[in-house]
């Protein structure tokens, strides 16, 4: 029964949000850029936090800035403490 | 000009009319998509069923990241709403994300109308009779509920005195009565 549970869980990891093409924060695609770029390329990456949601990198660091108590710098989707994935 | 906080509000609105909530309207007004009305029905099978609540949700330059100021404009009777209609909401304060759009805060507010949190009162009143005297708070709440509709009618120019009026006399009675109880 724990064998069972422990790989549901290995799936489940990872099928991270490569699914969802939109950024949660600015609801626009990602091959398209965020709301502040005008042309969509590599100036305006997705990122990746270590709880595996994507943002729009301009989209995420707007988000972490407007927080000024280091601890309220989490993920919007999961409200873990954002760190960014290598 | 075109903001992000203003393209993120076209997509809330479009969001909001192709996948409407159940219960709930909004829509920015004619001239200012910072500033939108919202309509929140009082849900079925609950004292609130048949209540018509207007809100309004004010929008900065700094949306999603900052919450929109949010309150109703009907007069409502609720453990978690102040009576200038400001909302006592987690994620309206302390807990809002930026993933949250109109659709998501609308139908929050909905479902705080039935399930109040009596951990942050914001209605001393409406919070004490919520715990103790669910009767005659159920009743107060569908004095709101009536209400809410003679607010309608003050919208359209003809009713406007009579309406108006009788909202009034219906607030010193409760005024009244809330103060007996006190004493
Ligand atoms: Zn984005
Ligand atoms: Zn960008
Ligand atoms: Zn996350």
């Amino acid at each position: 029964m724990k064998v069972k549970i422990k790989r549901w869980h290995a799936v489940a990891t990872w099928q991270w949000d490569v699914n969802d093409e939109r950024c949660g924060i600015c609801y626009t695609a990602f091959e398209a850029c965020c709301p502040d770029c005008h042309i969509p390329g590599d100036d305006c990456p997705p990122v990746w936090g270590r709880c595996n949601h994507a943002f729009h990198m301009h989209c995420i660091m707007k988000w972490l800035n407007s927080q000024q108590n280091a601890n309220k710098q989490t993920c919007p989707a999961c409200r873990q403490k954002w760190e960014f994935r290598a | 000009m075109s903001t992000a906080a203003r393209r993120r509000l076209m997509r809330d609105l479009k969001r909001l009319q192709s996948d409407p909530p159940q219960g709930v309207q909004g829509a920015p007004l004619d001239n200012n998509i910072m500033t939108w009305q919202a309509v929140i029905f009082g849900p079925d099978d609950t004292p609130w069923e048949g209540g018509t609540f207007k809100l309004l949700l004010e929008f900065t330059e700094d949306y999603p990241n900052k919450a929109p100021a949010v309150r109703f404009v009907t007069k409502m009777f609720h453990p978690n709403i102040y009576n200038d209609g400001q909302i006592c909401l987690d994620i309206l304060q302390n807990q809002w994300s930026p993933i949250y759009d109109v659709s998501a805060i609308l139908t929050s507010i909905q479902s705080l109308l039935c399930d109040p949190n009596p951990a942050s009162p914001a209605n001393s009143e409406a919070s004490r009779l919520y715990q103790d005297n669910r009767r005659e708070y159920n009743r107060r709440v569908k004095e709101v509920v009536e209400q809410s509709w003679i607010a309608d009618d003050d919208d359209d120019e003809d009713g406007d005195e009579e309406g108006e009026e009788e909202a009034g006399a219906e607030k010193e009675k409760g005024g009244a009565a809330g103060g007996g109880g006190q004493a």
